[in-house]
C-alpha cells in the first residue's frame, strides 16, 4: 500500500517538475537567444541602450524562479537584438538615402 | 644614332608620358569629393537658416536662437570653463615621472587645435587631439585619462583655449583616410537606437525645432567649440561623451570614447565645418 501511495504521488508530481524543467529550459534557450542576437547587432556596431539590461533581468528572475517574468525579459531583449541586426543590415545597405535632400 | 634607335627613343618617352598622363587621370581627386560634400552640406544649412552667417555656426545653438543667445554671452562674461583652462594647463605643463612633459609633445606651446582630427597614414586611423594626449602620456609611461571628463577635458579646454580662431581646414588625400571619412558619414547619416533617428535627422532635418524646451542646434559647427561646459553635467567634457549621450538619448548603446566609431565621426562632422574656425571651450547648457 505504502509503495502504490508512493508510485502515485511520484506519477502526480512527474508531470509538474517535468513542465517545470522545460519552462526553465525554454528560458534558457531564450536568453541564449536574445544574447546571440545582442552580440551579433554590437558586432555591427548596433547594439541598443537596453538589450542587455533586459537580458541581466532575464536572468536575475530565472535565478529567483520566476520562469514567467523571466521569460518576459528575455522575449523583450530577443526582439530587441534582432530589429538592432535588422536596423544595421538595412542602414548598412540604404545610408545614402538618408542623407536630406535640398 | 640610328633612325632605328631614334624611333626607339621615341617610343620609349612616348609610353613614359602616356603612363604619366593615365595616372594622373585615373587617380582620384578624395579632397575634392569631400570638399563636394561640404559645400552640399553647408548649403543645406544655410538653406534653413538664411540669415545667418557661416562663422556664427561655430556658436552652435545660440547662432539661430537670439533668446537663448543672449543668456549665453551673459554667461560667457564669467565663463564656467575658467577654472578647467587654468588646470588644463598646470597638467599640461607638469612634469611627468620621467622629467618630460605634454610640453614636449605638442609644438607651438600646445596651440595645435587645428592639427587635429587628421588622418596618420601610418596607423591608418583618424587621430583626435584627446586621442593624441593619450598617446603622449603612455609614450611617457604615464596612464592614460578617461576619454569623457576630468583630466583629458582639461588639457583639451586649454589646448583649445589658446589655439582660438584656428581655421579648420581636415585634408583628406588618400584612400584610407577616404574610407575612414565614409564611416564617418555613415555613422552621422545612418539611423540607429529603438527610436531609429540619426545624428542628421535631428541636427538636418529638424534643426531649429523644439525638442521639449530646447531648440535642436544645427550640424554645422558641432565640433568646434568643443570640449564644453555643460550646465547638466556641472563640469566639462568631451565631444565624445557628447556623443555618447546623444546614443543613449536614442537608444542605442553609446561607444567608448575615443572608439574608432566615434573618431571617424569627429573626423567627418569636422571636415563639414571647413572653413570655420575653432572658438573652444564653450558653455552650454
Amino acid at each position: 500500500m505504502k509503495r502504490m501511495i508512493a508510485l502515485v504521488s511520484l506519477l502526480g508530481i512527474m508531470p509538474v517538475s517535468t513542465a517545470l524543467s522545460a519552462d526553465q529550459n525554454q528560458g534558457s534557450s531564450l536568453i541564449d537567444q536574445a544574447e546571440a542576437a545582442r552580440k551579433e547587432a554590437s558586432s555591427l556596431g548596433y547594439e541598443w541602450r537596453d538589450t542587455a539590461k533586459l537580458i541581466a533581468s532575464a536572468r536575475d528572475a530565472q535565478a529567483k524562479g520566476q520562469q514567467e517574468e523571466s521569460d518576459r525579459f528575455a522575449k523583450e531583449a530577443l526582439l530587441q537584438g534582432r530589429e538592432a541586426v535588422a536596423q544595421a543590415k538595412y542602414m548598412d545597405r540604404n545610408w545614402q538615402q538618408m542623407i536630406p535632400k535640398q | 644614332m640610328s633612325r632605328l634607335s631614334v624611333a626607339r627613343l621615341l617610343q620609349a618617352v612616348f609610353l613614359i608620358v602616356l603612363t604619366m598622363v593615365s595616372n594622373s587621370a585615373l587617380a582620384v581627386n578624395y579632397q575634392a569629393l569631400v570638399d563636394a560634400d561640404v559645400r552640399k552640406f553647408q548649403a543645406y544649412i544655410h538653406k534653413e537658416f538664411p540669415d545667418v552667417r557661416t562663422a556664427d555656426f561655430a556658436d552652435g545653438v545660440y547662432a539661430i536662437d537670439s533668446q537663448a543667445r543672449k543668456q549665453w554671452k551673459e554667461v560667457e562674461e564669467f565663463p564656467p570653463y575658467d577654472l578647467a583652462v587654468d588646470e588644463g594647463k598646470a597638467l599640461f605643463n607638469k612634469p611627468f615621472a620621467n622629467g618630460k612633459s605634454l610640453a614636449g609633445c605638442f609644438p607651438n606651446g600646445g596651440a595645435v587645435r587645428n592639427k587635429y582630427p587628421y588622418f596618420d597614414e601610418k596607423r591608418g586611423q583618424v587621430v583626435t587631439l584627446e586621442m593624441a594626449i593619450n598617446d603622449c602620456l603612455t609614450a611617457n609611461g604615464e596612464k592614460p585619462l578617461n576619454g569623457m571628463k576630468g583630466d583629458l577635458a582639461k588639457i583639451s579646454a586649454y589646448i583649445a583655449f589658446i589655439s582660438r580662431g584656428q581655421p579648420i581646414h581636415v585634408k583628406v588625400e588618400s584612400a584610407a583616410a577616404y574610407k575612414a571619412y565614409l564611416k564617418g558619414k555613415q555613422f552621422f547619416y545612418a539611423k540607429r537606437g529603438q527610436l531609429n533617428m540619426s545624428c542628421a535627422g535631428c541636427h538636418m532635418e529638424y534643426a531649429g525645432r523644439q525638442l521639449r524646451s530646447e531648440i535642436i542646434s544645427p550640424a554645422l559647427g558641432h565640433t568646434t567649440h568643443f570640449p564644453v561646459f555643460r550646465l547638466k553635467w556641472g563640469e566639462i567634457g568631451t565631444l565624445h561623451r557628447r556623443y555618447a549621450g546623444c546614443n543613449e538619448n536614442i537608444g542605442a548603446k553609446p561607444l567608448a570614447a575615443q572608439s574608432e566609431e566615434y573618431r571617424d565621426l569627429e573626423f567627418f562632422q569636422t571636415a563639414m565645418c571647413n572653413g570655420l574656425s575653432f572658438n573652444g571651450p564653450a558653455s552650454r547648457k
